[in-house]
């Protein structure tokens, strides 16, 4: 709008905003602050203290890091996700090829089975699949899980790169194949490079779902410490009233700041609409 | 695409979909015949083991396949063999929802819902027409003004109350749906609002609100050890009830009422998800033309008329999607309320938590209590209503329009 802005209405969106600002940040703060703070109270007593770092100390950060498994449960985590996202993106990126570029006998059918397959909620088949795992002799073990997620993530992804390699012109692979390309090898050339963004996208969302999943790593992996990963390794630390809350403030900093930032660095995509990506949040 | 064609196509399509395939039928499919088959049986803790020597059992279960006998657990306790009667574990979830007094309960809810209805299907029919004697806002007031009349009338709360006490599958879907009509609207609202603020031009500091106000989504794919921050929050000496005795008041114990508890599990979770609706609102504001508002400001529309015949109807194909699918999620919603509450305050014994919504009551159900019977009875229960929600989703959505061509 050309004419200027009313004062009194900068000042209320101001308002709003920094109320919203506060709500939306304060969480993350009060997080930030528990980490440093001595001793092994989640709380001071001085209510400046909530807001502003009056005392700081690396102590509880010295302590996850080197005196917990914590690295350990790191490691574990972000192998899990590393190879589920990988695993993920070849099976879907194929899938998708073929249901992006053949038309066949059974098509639609098996999109919409997909999507009405997954509506069954991952936490509700759990009995079905631990007791799955248990037959194949993979439970308690890594491979399960990483076999479990990349399932799991099968349908978003596969429908998410599919609705986007349909929007990649066909026209480009045909004139590759006339130079004598097969159909698969002008896929890979000529489309697939130009789908970077819808592969990041997918990629990294599936990277998330592994890594703060908490029911499907508590259940299917329950035991020893050094197996364990790191979002339900901290939630039971949390939960056990021996240790200190300000190591657990310390490790969830160490988690949720990095994942912030990739999420972040990913906000020009999300705004973009990733219609079926709504099915997060 | 030209190319291949006859076997070699066929060939291709088989080994490009072979692993997808296989995953959806090994991961998804299989566990939803054998959770359906187990909800028909007397598993539970003391029942955990396969009987191999009953025809289903033994086709079903992993652990009876010649392969993986090596692999089952040696513990104690019996085989489960089938209810007697079948529905068992079907009856002990809702099966005294099928009494005459239950009934009548559910046909005084279904009652007030219809002025609502009715509302919708005139005020549509209203818009239409060119001379409106009445218009579509007072078609609204007056559906919604019957629907609250006869809420009382009926006396509602005590149809709702009698239905709760038929069984865990009622109060535990009741209450969730509650939790999605709170959540889902309040967080459209913020969002809406947010969007609108952060749309307007020459704000400054705009790129420093949109970031900040995006942390929420990032943190919320961790979402559990957020959410533990939050009961921090709301502890009996937590941030909130400092603030309250700084101000000279004694906080209540939150998260041991259950209205308030209600209360902080939606507040936690509007949190993780209003930066979604913000996102896709901005999006769908950011592709609305500027001339219309200009041509409006003309004809002296004033601001209300603007966002209500220029904003809201040209956002609503890109929102409605998003709200649906919100919904359908939030009503799966599990970490934020396992975190703060853990499903509590509970009354008494054996009957859910006020926050015990559809995923905390299975997974309490499953992992804590060991009723795996009930647990994956109260699975299929809950998958046809999503199932069917999800159809009805994809319909107003159309989110597979143009997936086929």
């Amino acid at each position: 709008m050309k004419n200027k802005t009313k004062p009194w209405v900068r000042v209320m969106q101001y308002g709003i905003l920094i109320i919203a600002v506060v709500f939306a940040f304060y969480p993350v703060w009060f997080a930030f602050l528990a980490s440093g703070r001595l001793g092994d109270r989640l709380y001071t007593l001085n209510l400046g203290g909530m807001f502003i770092p009056t005392q700081w100390t690396f102590e509880n950060y010295r302590v996850m890091l080197f005196e917990r498994p914590f690295l350990t449960w790191m490691t574990n985590s972000l192998k899990v996700a590393s190879i589920t996202t990988i695993a993920s993106l070849v099976v879907c990126t194929s899938a998708a090829f073929a249901l992006s570029r053949f038309r066949f006998k059974g098509r639609e059918f098996f999109l919409v089975f997909l999507l009405a397959i997954s509506t069954f909620p991952g936490l509700l088949s759990l009995v079905a699949i631990a007791q799955l795992l248990t037959a194949l002799g993979l439970y308690g073990k890594h491979l399960g899980l990483i076999l479990a997620y990349t399932s799991g993530t099968l349908v978003f992804s596969t429908w998410n790169l599919k609705g986007y390699f349909d929007t990649i012109p066909i026209d480009l692979e045909e004139s590759a194949m006339l130079d004598g390309a097969g159909p698969v090898q002008a896929f890979l050339l000529i489309a697939l490079p130009l789908a970077k963004p819808a592969l990041a996208v997918t990629a990294i969302l599936g990277f998330m779902a592994g890594w703060g999943d908490f029911v499907f790593a508590s259940v299917l992996v329950p035991a020893p410490d050094s197996m364990k990963f790191v979002v339900p390794a901290l939630y039971s630390l949390a939960n056990s009233m021996s240790v200190p809350w300000g190591y657990f403030a310390a490790g969830a900093v160490i988690v949720i700041i990095p994942t912030i930032i990739v999420y972040l660095s990913m906000n020009r995509y999300f705004e973009g609409g990733l219609t079926l990506g709504g099915v997060k949040g | 695409m030209s190319g291949w064609l006859g076997r070699r196509k066929w060939i291709t399509i088989t080994l490009f979909l072979l692993p997808t395939i296989i995953a959806i039928l090994v991961f998804n499919v299989y566990p939803i015949l054998l959770n359906t088959y187990i909800s028909f049986t007397n598993r539970n803790k003391f029942r955990p083991n396969p009987d191999c020597s009953v025809t289903m059992t033994g086709i079903l279960d992993p652990l009876c396949w010649p392969k993986f006998r090596d692999n089952a657990p040696k513990g104690l306790g019996s085989p489960y063999v089938l209810q007697d009667p079948i529905f068992g574990n079907y009856d002990t979830l809702m099966g005294k929802l099928f009494k005459p007094e239950a009934l009548l309960s559910l046909l005084f809810v279904a009652l007030v819902f219809i002025p609502i209805i009715a509302a919708n299907y005139f005020s549509k029919k209203q818009e239409r027409k060119i001379d409106k004697k009445i218009t579509s806002g007072m078609v609204w007031i007056l559906g919604l003004l019957t629907a609250v009349a006869l809420f009382f009338v009926l006396n509602l709360p005590r149809s709702i109350n009698e239905l709760m006490a038929t069984g865990d599958f009622l109060t535990v879907v009741f209450r969730t749906i509650l939790f999605v009509a709170l959540r889902v609207p309040i967080t459209f609202g913020i969002g809406l609002m947010l969007a609108l603020i952060l749309n307007s031009e020459n704000l400054p500091g705009r790129t420093f609100f949109r970031v900040v106000l995006f942390i929420p989504w990032g943190a919320s794919s961790v979402a559990i050890l957020m959410a533990l921050v939050w009961q921090f929050l709301f502890r009996q000496q937590g941030t909130i009830n400092q603030v309250i005795a700084f101000f000279g008041g004694t906080g209540p114990i939150w998260l041991n009422n259950p209205v308030l508890a209600f209360g902080v599990v939606v507040l936690a979770d509007i949190w993780f998800s209003y930066p979604f609706f913000m996102v896709s609102i901005l999006g769908a504001l950011q592709s609305i033309p500027k001339e219309l508002y200009e041509a409006a400001e003309v004809d002296g529309a004033n601001w209300w008329t603007r966002l209500s015949r220029i904003t809201m109807p040209l956002i609503r194909p890109a929102v409605l999607p998003a709200a649906v699918l919100t919904s359908i999620t939030a009503f799966q919603m599990f970490g934020t309320a396992f975190a703060i509450t853990n499903g509590g305050p509970v009354r008494g014994a054996s009957v859910p938590g006020a926050t015990e919504f559809v995923m905390v009551y299975a997974y309490k159900q499953i992992f804590q209590q060991q009723n795996y019977g009930t647990a994956t009875a109260f699975a299929v229960l809950i998958f046809i209503m999503l199932f069917v929600a999800t159809l009805y989703s994809l319909r107003v959505t159309r989110i597979t329009k143009g997936a086929y061509d």
